[in-house]
């Protein structure tokens, strides 16, 4: 990954704009995914919206056919989403850590230790559940390693 | 090129009055441990063991295919029938191999719902086994997922699982084993995860009978990794402690797969858990 998603591992202090950083980390997430043959495979009939909440902060990722066709900052009433996974940025940021602690390796792992949640059509999540799971792990530090 | 000391072939045993021909392998010579494999997977899960010569040097590792799964085939008429594994027909399962086989007081282990009925074995048949070590086992946890997921007309239940439990396996996991691992989920036949998920969610049967295993007897050890999610360190403290004399180990970098995930981590805490175990008798052959 890119700047922004490098930004959440700096040491020191935190970053001046937090959600300025959410944003720019998921629309290199979509640049990453562009690049990520297999996952463009895995979601070509992955045709929803989804929304990512994190600090109160909405983001909506739409997905064409496997890539995220937009990304698109919060919030709005009139955009209608699928399901929508929400959390806090430290949880986030320790999601996106190599080598995560406990719970903070997965989304569902979030659930459980109550640093996240997830709601909508969740069959819909779950039958594409790798798909989503590495999508959101493309921000991960050292992807080699930790997949 | 060399062939593995893995040896593979096939039992029929009776279960709930019919044949069920099991596939079993097994490596290693000394006293016998029976090893059972997680819900939706098979023996290949033990493979690393299996072919670990420290491990097989004075441990005769044996393990198979629960009947619907790996190449153990389901009974006739299952394409008429909705599998659901209870716990009776788990510990009759069980109990036909290691007299099929003639294993004279083995040391049995089981991850997950294998370790789940290797302690309602230690309950209910400890004068079949000489010691028990239960891997991410626990006395009982309700789902956190819906069940009926992964035995669906229109998607791909093994798929869905294998992506459902990789949430259970660790990020120290090598990269080929993490898929290793999921790839025995993505083959698991139609319903047979829900069908094993069923027995693991809903048979709370064990909580009552934990305070009668004896571990002055049979030893009991309990192997739970940091980065499990379905049974989590704390729920693994819990059966322990409601078990006298039992002990537990809490492996921080491993998950619910330890031995198929991340075999080089989870050999040392293996290791251990069997030179807890007490040796073989002397006229154990």
């Amino acid at each position: 990954m890119e700047a922004a998603a490098a930004a959440w591992h700096e040491e020191g202090d935190s970053p001046q704009d937090p959600e300025a950083l959410v944003l720019t980390t998921f629309q290199e997430v979509q640049e990453s995914l562009n690049a990520t043959p297999h996952l463009l495979r895995l979601g070509r009939l992955f045709s929803e919206t989804v929304l990512v909440e994190v600090d109160g902060q909405e983001i909506y990722l739409s997905f064409d056919q496997g890539r995220i066709a937009s990304v698109t900052e919060g919030p709005s009433r009139k955009t209608p989403w699928r399901f929508a996974l929400r959390t806090d940025g430290a949880a986030l940021e320790e999601f996106w850590r190599a080598r995560p602690e406990p719970g903070f390796h997965d989304i569902f792992g979030l659930v459980k230790i109550g640093r996240g949640r997830i709601d909508g059509d969740i069959l819909c999540l779950v039958k594409n559940l790798r798909f989503f799971k590495e999508v959101m792990g493309l921000a991960r530090m050292d992807e080699g390693k930790a997949a | 090129m060399s062939f593995e000391p893995i040896t593979g072939r096939y039992l029929t045993v009776s279960v709930a009055g019919a044949p069920r021909r099991i596939y079993v392998e097994e490596a290693g010579a000394g006293r016998p441990v029976l090893c059972l494999h997680t819900a939706g997977a098979d023996t290949r899960q033990w493979r690393h063991l299996m072919n670990d010569a420290a491990v097989t040097a004075g441990n005769r590792l044996i393990a198979f295919d629960m009947p619907w799964h790996g190449k153990s085939l389901p009974p006739e008429g299952w394409e008429v029938e909705e599998y659901l594994l209870t716990t009776e027909a788990y510990i009759e399962t069980v109990l036909a191999v290691v007299d099929g086989m003639g294993l004279d007081r083995p040391v049995l282990a089981g991850c997950s719902m294998g370790g789940r009925i290797a302690l309602q074995l230690a309950a209910l048949h400890p004068e079949t086994f000489s010691g028990f070590i239960a891997i991410e086992a626990s006395d009982f946890q309700p789902a956190w997922y819906d069940i009926d997921w992964f035995h669906r007309p229109d998607a791909h239940g093994g798929e869905m699982g294998a992506a459902l439990v990789s949430a259970n396996i660790s990020p120290h996991a090598p990269r080929v084993e993490r898929w290793n691992t999921l790839w025995m989920f993505m083959q698991s036949g139609p319903g047979v995860f829900r069908g094993d998920l069923s027995f693991y969610t809903k048979d709370d049967s064990l909580i009552g009978r934990l305070c009668r295993i004896d571990t002055s007897k049979t030893p009991v050890h309990l192997l739970v990794g940091a980065y499990d999610l379905t049974c989590t360190p704390e729920d693994a403290r819990r059966t322990a402690a409601a078990i006298p004399g039992a002990s537990i180990a809490v492996m921080d970098e491993l998950g619910h797969f330890p031995m198929s995930e991340h075999p080089e981590g989870f050999r040392p805490f293996f290791l251990d858990a069997l030179a807890r175990m007490p040796v073989a008798r002397a006229d154990a052959a």
